[in-house]
């Protein structure tokens, strides 16, 4: 009955709620651990995350490094076309301006060209039909090179179609318009405006300024229209400054 | 197939171990509430590997552990006995290890050695 309960039954309920609050804090203290392995697994795995991330950039630095190594002439261009790419993706707001995955493709964009001759590479004279055709397969090439490479994803479509012109006109595939991947449109952009902007054998660089007339002008024919329009809101001193930064 | 026997008289501690080892190896897994159920499930299923909790009503760890040594099959006697302690119990630990336990874990337990500890095992 409430209330009559003698001292013995008392003393069980007291022992009985102890024994209870007992195995209520043992069960929590367990759950405090395993709290508290989720945290260093977590902090473990982030930082694995970073490690893999840094060496899958090493790798592809290497892997680029290798393929400019032949050409004297074009330096860090791959290194400067990805920084350019990257900063038109930014305006664009594209949604691959913070992957990984579209800057390896602009730095091995050109790893295809392992396969071209010395003879053709270096040719100082225009190239011939069947050079030319030989020259033009370095796309695909690449495209065979990096198609095993899981972590490389779409950056793989860049190399492959790194040289597609919007109007259709380019190669390996002839796609126009929509159709070639956007990270391969902005990649036109950026290539050419390195290209116009570094000093080759057979010409002296041109100015930022020279350059974004000759973008402008191929506008809707070479280029999509609206990467155009993202490259020309960038200041030529950004564009500067990304160059120096690189050199 | 290989299995794991998990002791204890908590459920909730049960529980969480048989979560925490679900689909890591291929162990099945298999759960009893006391050392009397231990022995019994132990003689029926061999488990490679056992959790045994040291403090349980009716036939504690201890005696479970010596009673599974005991068994009169080969793989249940020969398994990896894992004794869950308090901690701070060194006297109960001595008295385990001549019962035939071969680990020990403190509780509160980190799951991450156990898991180690079953992904060594299996």
């Amino acid at each position: 009955m409430p209330g009559k309960g003698t001292i013995t039954d008392v003393s069980v309920l007291q022992e009985r709620l102890a024994s209870v609050e007992r195995s209520a804090a043992e069960k929590e203290q367990q759950l405090e651990r395993y709290a508290a392995d989720l945290r260093e697994t977590f902090k473990r795995e982030r930082e694995r995350r970073h490690e893999l991330r840094r060496s899958y950039m090493a790798t592809v630095r290497a892997l680029c490094n290798a393929v400019e190594a032949r050409d004297a002439y074009t330096g860090k261009h791959a290194e400067r076309v990805a920084a350019y790419g990257m900063e038109i993706a930014k305006v664009l707001d594209a949604p691959f301006s913070e992957d990984p995955e579209v800057e390896f493709g602009f730095l091995l964009h050109d790893v295809g060209k392992v396969a071209v001759p010395d003879s053709i590479l270096w040719k100082p004279e225009p190239l011939t039909p069947e050079e030319r055709l030989l020259m033009e397969r370095h796309p695909v090439v690449g495209w065979e090179i990096l198609c095993e490479i899981d972590f490389l994803g779409e950056a793989k479509l860049v190399v492959r179609h790194h040289h597609e012109r919007w109007d259709g006109d380019g190669y390996p595939d002839r796609l126009a318009g929509d159709l070639i991947p956007l990270a391969a449109r902005v990649f036109a952009v950026a290539d050419v405006l390195d290209a116009l902007t570094t000093v080759r054998p057979y010409r002296q660089p041109s100015s930022i300024e020279d350059a974004r007339a000759v973008i402008e002008e191929a506008r809707g024919t070479q280029f999509d229209p609206e990467v155009v329009a993202a490259f020309m809101e960038i200041p030529p001193s950004r564009l500067d400054a990304i160059r120096l930064e690189v050199g | 197939m290989r299995s794991v026997l998990i002791v204890d008289d908590d459920p909730f501690i049960r529980k969480l171990v048989s979560t925490t080892l679900e689909d890591v190896a291929s162990f099945k897994l298999h759960e009893a509430a006391n050392g009397i159920e231990a022995v019994e499930l132990a003689a029926e299923v061999h488990p490679e590997v056992v959790f045994l909790d040291i403090d349980m009503p009716r036939m504690d760890g201890i005696e479970a552990c010596r009673r599974i040594r005991e068994l009169d099959n080969g793989a249940a006697s020969k398994a990896t006995i894992v004794m869950l302690t308090a901690a701070g119990a060194q006297e109960n630990e001595t008295r385990a290890r001549s019962a035939g336990a071969d680990l020990f874990l403190t509780k509160p337990f980190s799951p991450l050695d156990l898991l180690r500890l079953v992904d060594e095992l299996s």
